[in-house]
Order: C-alpha cells, then structure tokens, then sequence
C-alpha cells in the first residue's frame, strides 16, 4: 500500500480542500485517465482498492499509471476518549485530492476495456469521477 | 495536410480582466487575444460555440482567416487554448498572425500507424512516451498530426525523434535522441499476482531527524 518512507512531521495540520487542481489536471502518460470532480481525502486503501480493481479487469498488458500519492497523515482519536489532552495518533494516510486532479492514467488496451476498468476503479473511490480521453482533450 | 479554408468571426474586446472575460464567457463567447508580426497584441471576443467547431474541424493547426471588423482577411494561427480542467469548455485563445508561406514551430499530435510486430508476435504493450513533437516548417502546409508507422517495431524496441521522416520543408524541433514509441514486456505472471492480491500492511514511516526508537506522546 502506498505510504511515504520517511516524513519530516508525524503529524500535520488538516489544511483546505478549497478551489480546483492547479496541477496535474491534464492526461500526461495515458490515452485515457480517471478525473476527480469533487475533493476529497483519498486514502491509501481507497487508491489500492481502485488499482486492484483496475488491473484485474484489463489482466494482461496495458499500462497504469497512478497520478496521486497519499502523503498527508490523518490522526484519529480512539473511542470513547474525552476531547483534549493533544492530537490523536496516525491512524491511515490520505492525498489531498481537489475537482479536475486526474487520477489514474491507462493506456495500451482497447478503449471499452480502458472505460470498463475505470469505471471499476471509480466505483471504490469516495467521489464523483469521469473518464476523460485524449481524444475529447 | 492542412488546406481546409476556415474561418473565424471574431470581434473587438473592450472590458479586459477576470470581471470581463468572465462575463463574456457567460454570453456564449470567449476572450482572445491577436499577436504577431510586431505589432501591438489585440484583445479579441470569439462565439464559443464556432470556435469549439473550428478546433473539431482541425483548425488546431491549420491557418484561419479572420472576419470582423478592420481584421477581415488576416490570417492567423491558434497557438494556445486554455481549457477548464473539470468542465473542459475552452476559457481562452492565443491566435498568431501568420502569413501563408511564413516558416513556423508547432506542437503536432503523434499518431501510431499498424499493428507493432512486439504487440502480435510477443504480447509486447505499445507505450507512446512523447504524445507531442514539435516541428517547424510553411505555415499553410503544417500537417494535423505526425503519422509513426510502428509495424515493424519488436519487443524491447523504440523510435526516436530522429528516427521519423517529415514533409519536406520541415524540420524536427524536438532532440532527435527523444524517445517517441516503445515496446514494453507486458506484465508478468508475478506482476499479475502482486496486482490482484490485497493490500499489505505498510511500516509506519521514519520521521527525518528523529532518533530511532525514541518514543513520542
């Protein structure tokens, strides 16, 4: 599962998920790709699920590449704690995802088969998506 | 090769800024701006709807001829869109003056032509590395897009910039040693496995600067 090797902090502050992807919103390596049109928290489990999903339905050949990495620890506190007494442990790992961030990437399979495995992959993420082609681009 | 006539109604833009052409894009238009050939940069209004057309018909490359105003029979080229990332409408237009026989640089789409001998005889996958060359030559002859013939490309091959013959009268901007097409092995039996098992447990990451094994509330 991904997860970064070394970070400077265990623990970062939860940011904003305001506005749109300002990089990484075009196809760059694949004929077809999965565009997020909400922002959300993805965590690591979510982008495995979806990259499982993805490869075994195209099996063999095709290339995928996976556009986003989950670099951002997400803290939770354990059940029935009181509120206080400092920041809650690392529990998962999320990437920061915002409206137009393409996903994954796929390329060198028939495009019904790209569209079918993208549309798998979509179905395990927590946002709505859309397969975007280099030919509509 | 690009002899398609197209042309473009365009107008004059008055309210610049994001007020403006934001406004504009609301009425059903685009803001663009006109440059080239020294002088001063106009700002121009273009209906969406002809425009989008136009880029359809091929017009990516290919010379337009202005009408509208004091500009009716220039000619021009579009140079840069700008789309929105989520919507995918087109937010705005660069548009060159060029003249027909003028020598120019353009970004070409790459196009792969047949069947790649790796993909029937070893299973191989085709990974197109560079989806853009730029090239320069005669403005009114610019192609729509660069054909790459890979049928006789094996497993373990590619193509290079160098490697592709043009037109004549153009000319290869991209470094000839860039690699355009290759064929890869397709993923192994291992690969698959690794694919379809479930997801592993990952070690908690070192933190940089921190002594290993020192405990932290």
């Amino acid at each position: 599962m991904l997860t970064p090797k070394r970070v400077k902090w265990r623990k970062v502050q939860r940011g904003r998920m305001t506005g749109r992807a300002i990089r990484g919103s075009t196809l760059t390596f694949g004929d077809f790709g999965l565009q997020a049109t909400e922002p959300c928290w993805m965590t690591n489990r979510q982008i495995e699920a979806a990259r499982i999903a993805m490869t075994r339905h195209i099996k063999r050949g095709g290339k995928v590449w996976i556009k986003v990495f989950p670099d951002k620890p997400a803290t939770k506190k354990p059940a029935e704690v009181r509120m206080g007494a400092g920041k809650g442990n690392p529990e998962f790992w999320v990437a920061v995802v915002r409206p137009g961030r393409v996903l994954f990437e796929l390329s060198g399979v028939a495009p019904d088969v790209a569209r079918e495995a993208l549309r798998r992959a979509a179905a395990k993420l927590p946002i709505d998506t859309k397969i975007v082609s280099r030919e509509e681009a | 090769m690009a002899t398609k006539e197209l042309k473009l109604t365009i107008e004059s833009r008055e309210k610049l800024g994001t007020t403006g052409s934001n406004a504009l894009r609301h009425a059903g238009k685009i803001p663009a701006v006109l440059y080239g050939h020294g002088t001063a940069p106009e700002h121009l209004a273009i209906d969406a709807h002809a425009f989008e057309e136009l880029l359809h018909r091929g017009g990516r490359n290919a010379i337009v001829t202005l009408a509208g105003g004091a500009k009716t029979g220039e000619t021009a080229l579009v140079r840069v869109v700008q789309y929105h990332p989520v919507s995918h409408h087109v937010l705005h237009a660069d548009l060159q003056r060029v003249s027909a026989k003028e020598s120019i640089a353009a970004k070409l789409a790459v196009v792969t032509v047949g069947v790649a001998r790796g993909l029937r005889e070893s299973g191989g996958v085709m990974d197109v590395v560079t989806h853009e060359l730029e090239i320069e030559g005669p403005a009114d002859s610019i192609p729509e897009n660069i054909e790459v013939d890979v049928s006789e490309l094996g497993l373990h091959e590619h193509i290079v910039a160098g490697d592709i013959k043009l037109p004549s009268g153009f000319k290869m901007l991209t470094p000839a040693e860039t690699t355009v097409v290759a064929i890869e092995a397709s993923r192994t039996e291992r690969d698959l496995e690794e694919a379809s098992a479930g997801p592993a447990e990952a070690a908690e990451p070192a933190v940089i600067g921190e002594t290993p094994g020192a405990t932290e509330q």
